[in-house]
């Protein structure tokens, strides 16, 4: 540990604070060289590309390794900044990892440095502003995960968002003008009904900063009304179900993923989507225990036409792109439900399913490209027969269609699983666990049939006619790095899943502690108490109201914030 | 976890890892160390089995938890991967399965050598047996409910891999899907039961649920026993489930012989004899009906089929039937013991037709073949063994077990004893007309007739399988610890009366059935004889009950249509109402404010007076006061 | 007989600007419409030099002096606009002069 040059960090920055925040400066440095003109050939961009997905990678492993699972609620890794001229609105430039980020820090970098990979070598042109935007993108994306401070939190889920909508529009596929433009103003107000509910919560809660820490002790002893908590949450709940496709606001995410380049789609549906889920998890359900039981029944119902109608719909699916964009949107039901039961259990097989399927939805997104390289058409009724030719990419396709459909011994079958038993717990999510786990069998189908059309069979006369002109050929090197990097760390996750149960445990185990007493169909034991109407207090008095249950630290007492 | 059982997991692990990474390209390696894992582990299960130290079952006192290695802990959800090897009752059933998984598969991966010899995809075919290999033994010593899961799904995995080994045909493509997705129903209702038995008996681990329903048995629910049943439903190819284990024939033979006769299939019934403790009556006298059903409907389906694969496909789903219900009767012994003499005649009797169609270059249509008890003489004789004991000639093995059930039937059950027993001489008919047809008579096209005996490699394991199946019967030969897990049942059912009443019909129905069908089928052309006999009674053996349409219908037209009529209906509500509908709406306003837009001056001035007045009435105190 | 009190005049002032009133809104030649409004204007003239009598307060007066101006002003003005738009439409009627329409 060695104090910093610069006076105005108050921490003392050793190698693994350093580390975080070169995960995220990096790729920004990366994106404003690109952008500026200052690296000029092609070639070097490349080069320079390598270190700006490379370093995340290596930051995103080293720190998961190296933190320690079970420590309890502690941030580790905190780089702190605090004159950031906001301080009056409590907002800090606060960084650090705790159970439940490092293993999405984690995957981040993974899928950044595989999508970063296929970029590289993807031959697009204006590779340099493409580069760019992605490498500002990854930072967003690592950024949103390492942050603690809400403010910054979001700030970066907006720096990850904005290049995708300039990237779709710009290399996208077929009718990229009018998706660029449906998905920019859909995710946007979803990210401003985000930000209404960030700041309600930063104006309820009237804490003195803005950080996720500062935010649950006070909530914690003093936890809102039930009425401000419902209101709060839903804000929340509506804003991260859009941006995480939940039903009905999912239409934009097969849209978006059928016209988006590959790396953007690997990066957007493995990372990005995340970060509502990721916000639920960690944020809104332990400071809003009251509001998210009060909505958890509907979230099951909309959780549960993720799975079922979307999954219908995925089955209805001829284009693979479009069907493993739908496939993801049924994935994120699964995920919803964990978060609906309100329980360290599901929560936590939540984080499992996160990581996982971010791997697995971006290997799917990648092998679907290598096989349009081969077949020069999305469309899986024109393919068939390709497993002759191919072998490896066969077998590297079937790993991730079999992940995806949640087989053992690859990571999602451990979250799907969890989050299965979670929902047995209480009597009445009971009908909830009987109609998710028909998802298994629905994946099964359309995974399988995929990897039928495709590989397998007789090779069609649209392929055969394709094939004259272009020969195809097996997995380059290139190809197969990004590919089994995922694979390797899918089958990681799912031959050794304590992997990520360990670090994610202490953290849900404490977070989650306001849900255990709770008899079904309850409110959590914190919120039991508060049966009257709250008085409207006066804007002024918040310090007496802080004072009083500092005084009188005995039992909670119910400040109302109305 | 004991380091027998970890290495016996081992091994086939890591075969089949080296032959993914290093071996593709290189069949014939891949072959010889596939062969050598399977060796491997026969040895080592012959060390487990009969070594009287490998148990991992702790000292009372322990937490079962403690034996193993944690693998998954999330709050208080704990995944423990404890596998054991014998139970507290000493039944032994993991033993007994065991062996005859250990056995059969180093005879099948043998008989390999010899069949896939040609064969392009040879790496790849024995990688996939190593992986079976590895989740099956998984299944056998798993000691909870969430491990067997995990195999049982690797289980699938491995017989989708397999299934797809001529993935070049459609045949083979449809099968592999079809085989996964029917077992993927019933793992659906299996992964319910698990879920719900942790949480009202709060654990998984069968010791812990064996001791809990000691203690207390009036806990079981007939609700959790036939949700768990349904793993059994879809891996054992029960009513409704049973539609893909015919079409399953479409990968080699020998995995036909290992993965859908001997083994996977029987995982459902060993499974079964696992979680027995949790059943209610109910619950069983439903699974000893269903078997019933199963072991009639499916003989008749046999008796019309030309391929001699799917005859013997028919088949096994007959006798798993059988063992059903000799499970659902209570006696899940005598289940266990029909399922260890089941996985000697049927991999006998797969395997022979697997030698039969190797020389005959791919023939599996019987009536094109003939007279192959001339030119293949140790296939031909090894068979008849199969086919005798199947159809329960007394004294070899099949005998025992089926009279075992027969007689277990006439004294618990009698409307199920009578199915079955119209089964066992439906058995016999069918068995005997393949025989009939395919070896004896005169070769009825050019390639059967210049058939010649397989290879020793081939042939070898049908020896030892003949004489397993003709002797592995006699309680005698068998040594003490393997037979420990049928002894009692089987014990149970001798003291039943009726014995020799049950020797008597026994003898009657395998005796009429060979001389029935040698009737019917002695002498053929190409043409099934039933045919023009019995046409009505062909045309509804060969339409199977029209499972295979009605699914079909359901998949093409209903589930698919759904699917369209959901995306449909997603496009234009969700999609359009809610996007476009915003969009409308932002419209709407701006229509409203382009009329304002009159462009003549009147308008204009009207509007301007209009707001004029409107004002003066604001300030005149008409709209209330602020 | 009665004194003539403020009301008189305030109904006569009323009577004009309605006169005047309708007369913008229906008309449809501009040259009368402009000529309505100089009615309105005078009726207010009027009302404004009645109450200024009545309260023996000269603003009223003075007011009047300033909206006479402005009438004048904006009456040159605005026939300086007709003439030019007659000019080019050759019309000086409203449902003729729709161009800004949609």
């Amino acid at each position: 540990m060695r104090q910093a040059g610069l006076g105005i960090f108050e921490m003392n920055l050793g190698f693994e604070e350093l580390l975080l925040l070169a995960s995220i400066v990096v790729p920004t440095a990366v994106s404003l060289c690109l952008f500026t003109g200052v690296v000029t050939s092609d070639e070097a961009a490349k080069k320079l590309a390598y270190v700006g997905f490379g370093v995340p990678f290596v930051a995103g492993v080293l720190l998961f390794l190296w933190f320690e699972g079970a420590v309890g609620a502690d941030y580790k890794y905190e780089v702190l900044f605090d004159r950031t001229g906001l301080q009056e609105l409590g907002i800090t430039f606060h960084l650090g990892l705790n159970g439940v980020s490092s293993p999405l820090f984690a995957m981040a970098g993974f899928v950044g440095l595989a999508a970063g990979l296929a970029a590289i070598h993807s031959g697009a042109e204006r590779i340099r502003l493409y580069l760019a935007l992605l490498s500002l993108m990854q930072a967003g994306l690592m950024g949103f995960f390492a942050s603690v401070d809400l403010f910054f939190y979001f700030l970066f889920h907006e720096f990850a968002l904005v290049p995708t909508f300039i990237m779709i529009g710009l290399w996208g596929g077929r009718d990229r003008r009018s998706v660029a433009l449906e998905v920019t103003i859909y995710l946007t107000l979803g990210a401003l009904v985000v930000l209404g509910g960030l700041v309600a919560l930063n104006v309820m809660g009237d804490a003195e900063k803005f950080d996720f820490p500062t935010l649950i002790n006070l909530l914690s002893t003093i936890p809102l009304g039930e009425s401000a908590q419902f209101k709060i949450f839903g804000l929340l709940l509506l804003g991260f179900g859009i941006l995480v496709a939940l039903f009905p606001f999912h239409t934009w995410a097969p849209r978006a993923y059928s016209a988006a380049p590959t790396s953007v789609s690997m990066l957007h549906a493995g990372v990005l989507k995340k970060f509502g889920l990721y916000g639920l998890v960690q944020v809104a359900v332990p400071l809003l225990p009251s509001g998210a039981a009060q909505w958890s029944d509907f979230l099951i119902w909309l959780a549960l036409g993720n799975v079922l109608f979307v999954g219908f719909v995925t089955m209805a699916q001829n284009n693979l792109k479009s069907m493993v964009g739908y496939g993801s949107v049924m994935h994120m039901g699964y995920c919803f439900l964990g978060v609906a039961t309100c329980s360290a259990l599901g929560a936590g097989s939540v984080v499992m399913l996160m990581a996982a399927h971010g791997l697995s939805v971006a290997l799917m997104f990648l092998v679907g490209t290598f096989v349009f390289r081969r077949c020069g058409t999305f469309e899986m009724d024109e393919m068939g027969g390709l497993a002759t030719k191919t072998p490896v990419l066969a077998c590297i396709f079937v790993a991730a269609a079999l992940a995806t459909i949640g087989l053992p011994g690859f990571g999602n079958f451990w979250g799907e699983f969890g989050i299965f038993m979670s929902l047995g717990e209480d009597p009445g999510t009971r009908f909830a666990l009987g109609l998710a786990a028909l998802g298994i069998i629905i994946s099964a189908i359309f995974g399988l049939r995929a990897v039928a059309k495709v590989f397998f069979g007789e090779q069609t006369e649209q392929f055969a006619e394709f094939e004259k002109e272009n020969p195809v050929k097996d997995l380059s090197l290139l190809e197969l790095l990004p590919a089994g990097l995922l694979v390797a760390a899918l089958l990681l996750l799912g031959l050794w899943p304590r992997t990520i149960s360990d670090r994610v445990n202490g953290e849900i185990g404490i977070r989650y502690q306001a849900f255990e007493s709770v008899e079904p169909g309850g409110l959590p034991a914190c919120c039991a108490l508060d049966a009257d109407e709250p008085e409207v207090k006066e804007a002024v008095d918040t310090n007496g109201t802080s004072a009083e249950a500092t005084d009188e630290s005995s039992k909670p007492k119910e400040g109302d914030h109305d | 976890m004991d380091i027998t059982v970890g290495t016996l997991l081992l091994i086939p692990f890591v075969s089949a890892a080296t032959i993914l990474l290093f071996l593709r390209r290189n069949g014939k390696i891949a072959s010889y160390v596939s062969v050598a894992a399977a060796g491997a582990i026969l040895l080592l299960s012959l060390q487990i089995i009969f070594s009287e130290t490998a148990s991992s079952v702790p000292e009372s006192g322990d937490t079962i938890a403690d034996s193993g290695v944690t693998w998954l802990e999330i709050a208080d959800f704990k995944v423990v991967a404890d596998f054991r090897i014998d139970d507290p009752e000493a039944r032994n059933e993991s033993k007994a399965l065991l062996f005859v998984v250990s056995f059969v598969g180093f005879l099948i991966h043998v008989f390999s050598l010899g069949y896939m010899a040609d064969d392009a995809g040879k790496a790849r075919y024995f990688g996939g047996l190593s992986i079976f290999m590895f989740s099956m033994l998984g299944i056998t010593l798993a000691d909870n409910l969430v491990l067997i899961f995990v195999f049982w799904e690797l289980v699938g995995f491995s017989s989708y891999m397999l299934i797809a080994h001529y993935f070049h045909t459609k045949e083979a493509s449809d099968a592999s899907k079809k085989a996964f997705i029917v077992n993927r129903v019933g793992d659906f209702g299996f992964l319910i039961g698990i879920v719900l038995t942790y949480w009202i008996f709060g654990t998984v681990n069968l010791s812990e649920l064996s001791q809990l329903m000691a203690s207390d048995p009036a806990r079981a629910t007939t609700g959790i026993a036939l949700a768990l049943a349904c793993g059994f439903i879809g891996k054992s190819a029960q009513f409704p489930l049973q539609v893909w284990l015919p079409d399953a024939m479409a990968g080699p033979t020998p995995v036909s012989a290992l993965i859908h006769a001997a083994t996977m299939v029987a995982a459902g019934i060993y499974l079964l004899a696992r979680i027995d403790f949790l059943f209610t009556s109910e619950a069983l006298s439903f699974i000893a009906l269903l078997g019933a059903a199963m072991g009639l409907y499916a003989g008749f389906c046999a008796l019309v089929q030309r391929d001699i694969k799917k005859i013997l496909a028919y088949s096994t789903l007959s006798q798993l039937g059988y063992m059903a219900a000799a499970f659902g009767l209570g006696l899940e012994g005598v289940a266990l013991f029909h399922l260890a003499t089941h996985a000697f005649f049927k991999g006998l009797m797969f395997l022979g037709s697997g030698s039969v169609i190797h020389s005959c270059h791919h023939e599996q249509d019987i009536f094109k073949m003939g007279g192959l008890r001339r030119r293949m003489p140790i296939t031909a004789n090894t068979f008849l063994i199969g086919v005798l004991a199947i159809s329960g000639v007394n004294f070899l093995s099949g005998y025992f077990s089926k009279d075992a059930i027969l007689l277990g039937a006439y004294n618990l059950n009698l409307p199920v004893f009578v199915v079955l027993y119209l089964g066992a001489i439906l058995t016999a008919f069918y068995m005997f007309r393949l025989y009939w047809i395919a070896f004896c008579g005169e070769p009825r096209s050019k390639h059967v007739a210049e058939a010649h005996e397989s290879p020793s490699v081939m042939t070898g394991p049908l020896v030892i399988l003949a004489v397993l199946s003709a002797f592995g019967g006699f309680e005698a030969l068998w040594p003490e610890t393997l037979f420990a897990a049928f002894h009692d049942d089987l014990h149970v059912v001798h003291g039943m009366p009726g014995h020799m009443w049950m020797v008597v019909l026994g003898t009657f129905a395998w005796v009429a059935g060979a001389l029935g069908s040698r009737r019917l089928y002695g002498q053929v052309g190409n043409e099934d004889p039933l045919i023009e006999k019995a046409p009505a009674l062909f045309q509804l053996c060969y339409s199977k009950l029209f499972f295979d349409e009605i699914y079909n219908f359901y998949v093409t037209s209903i589930q698919q249509r759904v699917a369209r009529i959901l995306e449909v209906l997603e496009l234009l509500f969700i999609s359009g109402l809610m996007v476009r509908g915003s969009a409308g709406v932002a419209g709407l306003f701006s229509l409203i404010g382009k009329s304002l837009y009159l462009g003549r001056i009147h308008g204009y001035a009207f509007w301007f007076l209009v707001g004029t007045v409107a004002f003066l009435a604001y300030a005149a105190g008409w709209f209330g006061h602020f | 007989m009665d004194t003539i009190g403020v009301q008189d005049f305030l109904i006569v002032s009323v009577l004009l600007f309605s006169v005047g009133f309708l007369g913008v809104v229906l008309r449809r030649n501009l040259l009368l419409v402009l000529m309505s409004l100089e009615l309105m204007l005078n009726a207010v003239n009027v009302a404004l030099v009645a109450f200024s009598r009545h309260s023996a307060n000269m603003d009223g007066s003075l007011f009047v002096f300033f909206i006479m101006t402005v009438a004048a002003a904006e009456v040159s003005v605005g026939l300086a606009l007709l003439v030019a738009l007659y000019k080019k439409r050759q019309s000086v009627f409203s449902e003729h002069l729709t161009m800004l329409k949609n």
